[in-house]
């Protein structure tokens, strides 16, 4: 649990996919929370990825219609949420 | 000694291969991935446009992605590391010579550790961060 004195409690948002999740959207996921102070993870079934190394979202393998869960902590975890959750399900 | 702050220019790619159409198909890749800020540059083949490595085609595109910010090499195997390390070495590391300017060769898969770099250098991060993205390519599992 997060001490009451941390400001930066933890984001959750789900997002259905609406194409698979490859080389594209997950590199404009990755460009996207680069420069947020956030720590930002993808999870996927029983698999999670730091969404700051492409490879790990990749290695994810969320295909279209698969629910991807985004947790962002952070002083920016808000804008980190934000950001993940309109590339993820604007990605094409 | 380099602060580490990254130059206006992205850290420069260059993806090395027995075969040019390889190296081609993988810098569309890294574009997509990596957006239209990637500087990337090829040398797959043989001058005479076969299977094989070519020195000055490396040599070349080391100067053409070389932007101030420092390039990370990627090769394939066997002869591609080779040529690679011979057209680094004979770069040779000049006394005087900023980090920006440097040209790394990296440890890792040819295809992951590009997408990777590519995806990180699109960020504007310097060429230490560039290489540690390339690199950790080494462990990410696929399956």
């Amino acid at each position: 649990m997060p001490a009451s004195s941390d400001p930066a409690a933890a984001i959750e948002e789900r997002v259905v996919l609406p194409v698979a999740l490859h080389a594209r959207p997950a590199g404009a996921l990755v460009r996207a929370v680069a420069g947020l102070d956030a720590q930002v993870e993808l999870r996927f079934g029983d698999r999670a990825a730091d969404a700051r190394g492409v490879l790990g979202v990749l290695g994810l393998g969320a295909s279209a219609g698969a629910t991807v869960v985004i947790r962002a902590s952070g002083p920016a975890a808000a804008e980190a949420a934000r950001v993940a959750v309109e590339v993820l399900s604007t990605a094409e | 000694m380099h602060d580490g702050a990254p130059g206006p220019e992205p850290v420069g790619i260059v993806l090395v291969s027995h075969s040019e159409s390889l190296v081609r198909g993988l810098r569309e890749l890294l574009l997509q991935v990596g957006g239209p800020g990637v500087a990337v540059a090829v040398a797959g083949g043989t001058e005479d446009g076969r299977l094989g490595t070519s020195y000055a085609r490396i040599a070349d595109a080391i100067t053409s992605v070389d932007q101030g910010s420092g390039v990370v090499v990627l090769a394939d195997l066997g002869s591609a590391v080779l040529t690679a390390r011979t057209v680094l070495a004979d770069r040779g590391s000049r006394p005087g010579t900023s980090e920006e300017r440097a040209v790394a060769l990296v440890d890792a898969p040819l295809v992951e550790g590009a997408v990777a770099a590519a995806v990180i250098a699109a960020t504007g991060a310097d060429l230490a961060t560039v290489r540690a993205a390339a690199e950790e390519a080494r462990h990410a599992r696929k399956l």
